[in-house]
This record gives structure tokens, C-alpha cells and sequence, in this order.
């Protein structure tokens, strides 16, 4: 299970009499159960990247904290990183490599065998039907192409947590149709997947639960059905402009 | 850890030596370049010369009244050059000034009036000479008519001499090496130093711009590069230290130094041959400069160290700027300092200023001169790669709490 508490994180801008504090997430709280996809709903600037980015590791929250069972990110850096895997949605990789030379090269990163890297390879080649470019230099290949080597990359260690921030973002639909199939299939098989958007028809085919972070506060939390009920509205993508656009009133 | 950072080092060479368009820059540029460079200059000054001495030069004398027979051997003087020599009155003066000016003339040369006299009467008569500094075949002509007319004036003064009943002897105090045998040469200089020294005035210039350059070439994209494509974030969620990753980076950075530094070495070799045609001065000569295997091992003692030095502190700036495009602005100006001590290396005597041995980079360059010019000292060897570690190390401090700071990594 991944736990979020009371998460904030904020950051300074400026320097000297200039100086101010913006909260890019404040007290931050929900859960993902294995199984799970939990999508991040919001607006630019909400706080998504940052709150994926202190799921990941990558920055460290101001107060609060992640778990993933009893470790928490605070303590427990390198065996969060052991159990996630992160994918960010503006990543380019080096057009020069191959897809399976990266895939190599970033599972001898995560300390993976030769024999392992070579399983997972093939599942994961299979399963996002890339077999007929692995072997092309990425800068030959199309987008789609390109994010499904990304999503391979990222997967590589087989993590129990997938943390995506917009995965789909930029993608034709047949590709982001693959991508999403992908991600049912993993939670399906039991991991806890994490998507950051703003695309409302992609969250709700795609997730179980929600969270709409506008602000860096948490305004909404819970299933479809939950959030729908909870308003006035009668889909989520109304519910979401309810607090985003001037003069929008929620329940 | 190391076998960390060998995985990351793996790979950015993998990217560097089989690439080939990199490989190209990295490599062969360097070895070619100052070959080429050598060589089309040599082409060109040599071209450049013979076309001047085969130029005519137009010269006009301009003189008074009352001087014909001293004008005479200013003109016979003059005959033995390449000249078209015009001959006129003191009225025209102006007018040939301006045909001076206009480059329609080399040169215009102004002699007082009653020049026999003052020959006669033992006084100083003044010449003018009117040239144009912009014109390279008017500055020949003038260095062509200073000698001539400097043996006029020797002639004058023998002239002079001799009626005054003093012995001709009296004009030559003293001569120099007339007396040596067929076997001996004045240049005692140990063989192949005199080539050394060509090559030690050069070489530490390069061989800092191409550890320069091609720490930039591949350092810059290191970080920033990776920052600016996303790919940052994927390496720093994976299971290695942040050390690793910068140790493994610094090294391939360091590698792609050290080639430039010694593709380049090689090419200003070949290059020296060029170099001597054009200092025909030096008394070098290409074959008889080589260097032992001590000189090799010194050479190798300073350069790594320096190398490792440029590498981190490109890896530094790397590691600060938000993309590639703003690191390459912030390291020009180091670049170009860097290229200033090149210079002021280069333009240093044998003895070069203390703190030059004591400033980091400045000593490993005038460490390096010595070590071409068979020279350097041990002392002097181990002092600049002490220096350049400790410096690097510092550098690698500063990178490392970098790569710890978010603020620095994931700045926009």
C-alpha cells in the first residue's frame, strides 16, 4: 500500500527582502491500495509534478510524508527507488541508443542480472509491442514509439509503484489507447499505478480512484461515483471545471 | 560505487567512440586541424613573400637643387632593388605625397638641397622618407631602401674617414663569431631542443584549448543536456548514489579531454614541420627532436591532473545551468580565460613569474613548456598535480551538494 501524509512542500522564490514562500503542495493526504489506479487531477500549476516528483524521490517534501508499507520516502530513499518507477512526460531520450541497449543499460542501473533484464525485456516488449524497433536507434522512431520504449525504460525493475506524470500527454489516440491498456494490465496484475492529467475522458476510463488538486490543496478525494454524488454535477469533467473556472461553485 | 559509476562511464563512451560524428570532433579534429592550419599558413606566407619580392616597388626622389653628386649614389644604391625609380623637383612634393597616400606610389623619398656640401663640410643632412603604413608592398620598400641607404651612409662616413687620415680600421670595433673553425657552431643549444623549444612555446596552448573544448563538447550535455531532455530525473530514481552518477560522468568528461589533448599533441607535431618553414630563423629541425619515455611520463603526470581539473570544473557549470544553451554561456567566459593563460604562457620567457607556478592551470602550462623544452624540474611536476587535485577535488565537493540540492537540479 502507498500512503500520503499530511504532504506539503513549498518553495522560495527570490532572495532577500524579495523573498516569498509559495506552497506548491499543501497537506497533502491519500491512499493507493495494490491493484489501484489513482489518477492526480488538476490544472497547470496545481502541484502534480511535485507531488509525483516527492513520491519519487526526486525532491523532498517540506513536511509530511510517503509510504510504501512501513518505509517511508524520508528514511528509506534507496529502497523507495527500488520499488517505484517514474516516468515524467516531457522526457526525451538519447536519440542516439536503441530501446534495448537502454533497457540494458538502465537495468544494470537498478542492479538487476543479465538473465533477469532479459526476462523482463521480453515481457515488457511483448506486452507494449515494441518488438519490431528495439533493435532502431530512437531518434528513428515516432513519438508513440518513443513513449512506449520511455514507459519500457521506467518498468524495467518491475517496481511494485508505476508513478506516470502525463503519460499520454502529446500522444496520438492509438498510442494512447496502448499506453493506457498497459497500465489497466498492470494493475490488473496486482501493482499500484499513479497518473498525474488533465485529460478527464483518459481519467475516467482509466482510474479507479481521484484526487483534484487545484492549488496544492487536495479539493476533492474518492471514486466516480463518490466524487459525482458528493456535487451538483453529473461527470467528473464538470466537477473538475467547477473549481478551476472564475466564478465555478462546487458543492 | 565504482562499479556504479563504470556503468554510467560505459555508456557515455559507447555514446562518445561510436558516434561517429562526435568521434570527429573529439579525435580527428584536433589531429588535423593544426596540421592544416600549419600548413595552408606556410602556403600562404610563402606565396605571400615570393609575390612581394618579385614586386616592382614605384619610388620617387624628390630633392633640391645643389646636391647631384651625393643624390647619384643614393640612386646607385637604389639601382640593385627591384624599383621603378621616378626622379623629380621639390615642387611636386605635395602631389606625391598624395600618390603615397592613394597607394600609387611606395614611397617618396626627400632630400635636402646642397646634399655635396654637407658632405663635404662633415655636417648632418636629414632625409625624409614618406611611406604608407597600410600598404605591405610600401613598408617592404621602405625596410629595402633603409638598408640601401644605410650603406650610403657608411660610405660617407669611410669617405670621411679616410680623408681625415685615419685608418679605415677605425669603423669596425669589433666582429662577431668571424673566428670560429669550419667544426665548430656558435648555437651550443643540446640537440633537438632548439625544436623543443618551438614546440614548448606551442604546445601547452593547444593542448589546454583542446582539453577545454572537448570537455565542453561532452561535459555540457553531461548535465544540462540530460536536465533539458527529462532523462535526469529517470537516472537519479534509479538505484545508484549521486556520487556514482557524477564520478561516472566526470570521468568520461575527462577521457574526452585527454584524447583532444593528445590528438592534438600529435597533430601540432606534425604540424612542427610547417612551423619551421616558417621561423626559417630557429635552427630547429624536425628530426632531431624526440621525446623519451621520461619526458612521456612527466607529460602524462601533469596532463591527467589538468584534465581532470577542466573536466570537473565543466562538469560544475554543467551541473549549475538550467540547459545546454546556458551552460555554454556561462563556461565561455571561463573558456576564454582559460585560452588567455594559454597565451600568456606561451608569451613567457624561460623563467617564467613565480606565481605562475603557484596559480592552478597557469603552473601545469608552464610545467608543461618545461617539460618540452627539457627542463622541468620534479618539484615543479609534482606541485601542479597536487594542485590541480586539490582544486578538482573542490570542484567535485561542490558538484556532488549540487546533485543533492533540488534547487540546483530541478530549477526552470
Amino acid at each position: 500500500m502507498l500512503r500520503v501524509e499530511r504532504l506539503s512542500k513549498e518553495f522560495q522564490n527570490g532572495r532577500g527582502r524579495s523573498k516569498t514562500t509559495v506552497k506548491a503542495v499543501d497537506n497533502l493526504c491519500f491512499q493507493c491500495q495494490p491493484g489501484e489506479i489513482y489518477g492526480l487531477l488538476g490544472p497547470n500549476g496545481a502541484g502534480k509534478t511535485t507531488t509525483l516528483r516527492c513520491l519519487s524521490t526526486l525532491i523532498k517534501p517540506t513536511s509530511g510524508n510517503v509510504f510504501i508499507d512501513q518505509f517511508n520516502v524520508l528514511e528509506h530513499g534507496q529502497i523507495f527507488r527500488s520499488r517505484i518507477g517514474f516516468l515524467t512526460s516531457d522526457m526525451k531520450l538519447d536519440g542516439y541508443f536503441t530501446p534495448d541497449y537502454m533497457m540494458n543499460w538502465f537495468g544494470r542501473l537498478n542492479k538487476m542480472e543479465a538473465g533477469r533484464i532479459e526476462q523482463q525485456k521480453e515481457k515488457l516488449f511483448n506486452d507494449l509491442q515494441m518488438t519490431d524497433f528495439v533493435n532502431k536507434k530512437i531518434d528513428q522512431l515516432s513519438t508513440g514509439m518513443k513513449q512506449k520504449t520511455a514507459v519500457a525504460i521506467s518498468l524495467i525493475h518491475d517496481p511494485e509503484v508505476i508513478i506516470f506524470d502525463e503519460p499520454t500527454n502529446g500522444l496520438d489516440i492509438v498510442t494512447s489507447k496502448a499506453v493506457t491498456d498497459f497500465l489497466v494490465s498492470r494493475a490488473e496484475s496486482g501493482k499500484i499505478v499513479i497518473i498525474s492529467t488533465h485529460n478527464m475522458t483518459i481519467a475516467e476510463k482509466l482510474c479507479h480512484r481521484f484526487g483534484i488538486l487545484v492549488d496544492g490543496e487536495l479539493k476533492e478525494e474518492g471514486t466516480l461515483n463518490e466524487i459525482i454524488e458528493g456535487s451538483t454535477r453529473d461527470n467528473l469533467e464538470d466537477v473538475f471545471f467547477s473549481y478551476i473556472l472564475p466564478g465555478g461553485s462546487h458543492v | 560505487m565504482f562499479k556504479d559509476s563504470l556503468i554510467i562511464l560505459r555508456k557515455e563512451l559507447r555514446r562518445m567512440f561510436t558516434d561517429r560524428r562526435l568521434l570527429f570532433m573529439l579525435v580527428v579534429l584536433p589531429l588535423v586541424m593544426l596540421p592544416l592550419m600549419y600548413s595552408f599558413m606556410g602556403k600562404a606566407n610563402k606565396a605571400r613573400m615570393v609575390e612581394i619580392n618579385s614586386y616592382s616597388s614605384r619610388i620617387a626622389i624628390c630633392s633640391g637643387e645643389g646636391g647631384e653628386e651625393v643624390k647619384g649614389w643614393f640612386l646607385e644604391s637604389l639601382f640593385t632593388l627591384n624599383a621603378h625609380i621616378e626622379t623629380t623637383g621639390i615642387n611636386e612634393l605635395d602631389s606625391l605625397k598624395q600618390r603615397v597616400i592613394d597607394k600609387d606610389l611606395e614611397l617618396l623619398v626627400v632630400m635636402p638641397e646642397n646634399m655635396d656640401e654637407h658632405v663635404r663640410d662633415n655636417s648632418v643632412f636629414d632625409l625624409s622618407i614618406f611611406y604608407n603604413s597600410t600598404g605591405d608592398y610600401s613598408m617592404f620598400a621602405f625596410d629595402q631602401v633603409d638598408i640601401a641607404f644605410a650603406a650610403v651612409a657608411e660610405a660617407i662616413i669611410r669617405k670621411r674617414i679616410i680623408e681625415s687620415g685615419m685608418p679605415e680600421d677605425v669603423l669596425t670595433a669589433f666582429t662577431i663569431n668571424q673566428q670560429l673553425s669550419a667544426d665548430e657552431t656558435a648555437d651550443l643549444a643540446e640537440e633537438g631542443s632548439a625544436m623543443g623549444k618551438l614546440i614548448g612555446v606551442m604546445m601547452p596552448f593547444f593542448i589546454v584549448i583542446y582539453l577545454f573544448a572537448n570537455s565542453m563538447k561532452v561535459g555540457l550535455d553531461s548535465v544540462a543536456g540530460e536536465k533539458e531532455r527529462g532523462t535526469l530525473a529517470m537516472l537519479l530514481v534509479n538505484q545508484v548514489s549521486r556520487l556514482s552518477i557524477v564520478l561516472g560522468k566526470m570521468i568520461s568528461v575527462m577521457v574526452a579531454a585527454i584524447v583532444g589533448a593528445v590528438s592534438s599533441a600529435i597533430g601540432l607535431r606534425i604540424a612542427s614541420r610547417y612551423l619551421i618553414g616558417m621561423s626559417r630563423d630557429s635552427g630547429a629541425s624536425i628530426s632531431d627532436y624526440t621525446m623519451g619515455s621520461m619526458a612521456i611520463l612527466q607529460f602524462a603526470i601533469v596532463v591527467v591532473p589538468l584534465a581532470i581539473l577542466i573536466s570537473s570544473l565543466v562538469l560544475l557549470v554543467s551541473t549549475f545551468a538550467r540547459n545546454v544553451k546556458e551552460g555554454q554561456g556561462m563556461i565561455m567566459p571561463v573558456y576564454i580565460a582559460v585560452m588567455v593563460m594559454g597565451v600568456t604562457t606561451m608569451q613567457t620567457g624561460d623563467i617564467p613569474p613565480e606565481w605562475m607556478r603557484l596559480a592552478p592551470i597557469f603552473n601545469s602550462l608552464v610545467v608543461l613548456k618545461d617539460i618540452f623544452m627539457q627542463n622541468a624540474v620534479w618539484g615543479n611536476i609534482v606541485f601542479s598535480l597536487a594542485t590541480s587535485l586539490a582544486v578538482a577535488s573542490v570542484l567535485v565537493f561542490i558538484t556532488l551538494r549540487m546533485f543533492n540540492d533540488e534547487r540546483v537540479l530541478f530549477r526552470i
